[in-house]
């Protein structure tokens, strides 16, 4: 609700976006071509960067210190929301390497075991857990000092969480690495390796974090599960870690699933209530048709599940595919969020946000994508406020 | 004793690069196939040094094992992007358009890279490709597998099957009618991916009409093999999703196990797809399998 009293969704973010070719480059040392260049002067231009031409100059030298250029490419990111109008921002993740390599990287029991496909022609490094797993330094520190000095707009901190770490990594260190043959080591086997490895990094790892980050002033800390329903018999394990990592904290705790069977996280969750928002993406299972009922919005059949947790979190309403270049219409981000609040009946407890990070998109994409999720969000408030007025009256 | 590697392989790092710099415009298409040579080459390579008995391509052009087949087929759409099994790679599911999808032309040899020796395919299973869909296993066999089947010039097909190993409601009976369908040409393996066939076979999974049943030894227990067992036993010994290399000593003697129980015909394969393991570790995994069959042999 605004202050005088109309329906007001927040808008946020999810976590990543895609970096800038000359941020690439620059980090994996290669030389910049004009084309580079022109990106960063146009997008500076376009986004109003300030002192965008600073770093149009670093750019055209031939040493860059490729920190300094993942600081600029954080205020773009920073600048390409705050333009697209989303309240609740982050930098797309900029200065990190990915999600989970980052947080490997900065931790202490893993070593890498190589690239894995996600999908198509996406990736990810995968580690092996080798031994006891501890934290080397709080590390989203000097990211998180750096942007609230950058930010024009309020911040969310996405943090990977616990269990997607865990079922991220091999585990080499609890699991037996022979015997295994003819089935010899069970199921329950398995699932007791992975509670141990997964609430040893919830302590030793993200609560630490966690502590270190609301330290610095953090208000919102969203922690990244999208691996949270790969095992069908672990989710006991993904909510015991968010409350082993949170408990106590006193901050703003979110946690943000994607593409998943989500009729399985219940009722799992019901024992998560310090999670005081679900960021989820939808958008992806939907159609593209326009339309408020149930039948016109398959993508969201499931939210209602939300709806009736008996803590009443706030549902994060992924209204953006992130894997397609299609942009949503206004209109459709509009009938989405209708039908959200018609399910659940109270618009207060209605978030607007994208599936996911949008790294897989062109900033032309992701730009165009925000500003129609923003739009379509004030067509919905419009809508709403229009009706209530009209009922009032 | 056999072994083999069916399924898709990991594609090597610079692989990983090159398709990374072909999505953001960065390189050519020709550099990607230059690659991908370059991949086939070192998987052939490897294969040959461990002695597998048919070769096969890792299908690394295929962005999922159902991917190029679906594409190809008229009535069948790439559905959304949905997490396979408990893995954290994704697929397109996929969707049926009617009730009789048809493959018009089999998929060109893009999909089908030539090999130096003879060699086996991997191809989705009928039950497989029919999860989800709504369209009866058999008229996806005969529709789509079975022109692409006719089309292959292969020893041996193996037909992947990730899902019947969780299926509530069975599905054996559905399978059987449509592996009817697709005899007659090379041989033909049913390959139950990551997950156990204990249930399976006491609903009589051997009995299928194929020349070899493939099982996720990580998942099945030896007993549950049926005595007497009267195919070739696609023996899923190595772990794909595992980063640890398997002892070879081990599954020679798992081997012997299989052979005590009364088993005649063994190939030794993984438990599913290598993809899931990066390039460095499935090469590993290869050149124990191979040294396990001498063992075993």
């Amino acid at each position: 609700m605004s202050s005088n009293g109309d329906i007001k969704f927040l808008t946020h973010e999810v976590g990543s976006l895609a970096k800038p070719p000359w941020l690439v480059k620059t980090s994996a040392g290669k030389p910049l071509e004009e084309s580079d260049v022109e990106h960063a002067q146009a997008w500076g231009e376009k986004l109003e960067v300030d002192g965008h031409e600073e770093l149009v100059e670093l750019l055209r030298q031939d040493e860059r210190d490729p920190d300094e250029i993942a600081r600029w490419s954080s205020r773009y990111c920073l600048r390409l929301q705050e333009s697209a109008g989303v309240d609740v921002i982050w930098d797309g993740e900029q200065q990190r390497s990915e999600m989970y390599a980052w947080a490997i990287a900065h931790s202490n029991g893993f070593e890498p075991r190589g690239t894995i496909r996600s999908f198509d022609n996406k990736y990810y490094s995968k580690s092996a857990a080798v031994g006891p797993v501890s934290l080397g330094a709080p590390y989203h520190n000097d990211e998180f000092s750096f942007l609230k000095s950058a930010a024009k707009h309020e911040l969310k901190i996405p943090i990977t969480g616990a269990y997607t770490l865990a079922v991220w990594s091999y585990d080499e260190h609890h699991l037996p690495k022979t015997g295994r043959l003819g089935a010899g080591l069970s199921r329950q086997d398995e699932v007791d390796a992975r509670r141990q490895l997964t609430l040893d990094i919830a302590r030793n790892i993200i609560r630490p974090n966690l502590e270190a980050l609301i330290a610095l002033g953090a208000t919102w800390i969203q922690i990244d599960e999208p691996g949270a329903s790969t095992e069908e018999d672990e989710l006991d394990i993904f909510v015991e870690s968010f409350n082993v990592s949170v408990e106590g904290l006193d901050c703003t705790f979110s946690t943000h699933l994607c593409f998943s069977d989500y009729d399985l996280f219940f009722p799992a969750i019901e024992g998560m209530a310090g999670c005081r928002q679900y960021c989820v993406g939808f958008a992806n299972y939907d159609t593209t048709e326009l339309g408020t009922s149930s039948a016109d919005r398959p993508g969201y059949e499931v939210i209602s599940k939300w709806r009736d947790l008996p803590y009443e979190p706030i549902l994060g309403l992924g209204v953006t595919d992130i894997h397609t270049d299609f942009i949503e219409s206004p209109e459709l981000v509009r009938d989405r969020i209708l039908y959200a609040v018609d399910v659940f009946g109270d618009p207060a407890r209605i978030h607007v946000c994208p599936d996911c990070g949008l790294r897989t998109r062109s900033w032309d994409v992701a730009y165009e994508k925000l500003r129609n999720m923003v739009e379509g969000t004030r067509l919905a408030e419009e809508s709403l406020n229009r009706a209530h007025a009209g009922s009032t009256s | 004793m056999q072994a083999f590697a069916p399924g898709i392989y990991p594609r090597s790092e610079e692989l990983v690069q090159a398709t990374r710099d072909l999505d953001r415009g960065r390189t050519s298409q020709e550099a990607v196939d230059e690659q991908v040579q370059r991949d086939l080459g070192e998987l052939v390579s490897v294969q040959q040094a461990a002695g597998l008995d048919l070769l096969a391509d890792g299908m690394l052009r295929w962005q999922d094992v159902f991917r190029p087949i679906v594409e190809a087929a008229d009535g069948l759409e790439k559905g959304a992007l949905t997490r396979f099994l408990d893995t954290n790679t994704f697929y397109r599911a996929p969707s049926a358009a009617n009730d009789a999808p048809k493959l018009p032309q089999p998929l060109n040899g893009g999909y089908f890279a030539p090999l130096p020796a003879p060699r086996l395919v991997t191809l989705p299973s009928p039950f497989a490709l029919a999860h989800g869909t709504g369209v009866a296993p058999s008229e996806l066999a005969e529709g789509v597998l079975k022109p692409q089947i006719e089309a292959l010039d292969a020893e041996l097909v193996v037909l992947e099957e990730p899902f019947l190993a969780r299926a509530e409601n069975g599905g054996l009976d559905s399978l059987a009618a449509a592996l009817e369908k697709l005899g007659g040409g090379p041989k033909l393996a049913l390959w139950v991916t990551f997950g156990s066939a204990d249930k399976l076979f006491e609903q009589g999974l051997a009995d299928l009409p194929v020349d070899g049943i493939g099982v996720d030894f990580y998942a099945t227990k030896v007993s549950s093999v049926p005595e007497g067992f009267g195919k070739t036993l696609f023996a899923g010994v190595l772990d794909a999703r595992s980063s640890v290399s398997e002892d070879p000593s081990e599954i020679a003697a798992f081997a012997g196990q299989l052979r005590e129980r009364g088993v005649e015909e063994i190939a030794l394969v993984p438990n599913g797809d290598l993809q899931y393991v990066s390039q460095a570790v499935a090469r590993e995994k290869l050149a124990r399998l191979g040294q396990a069959k001498t063992e075993a042999a």
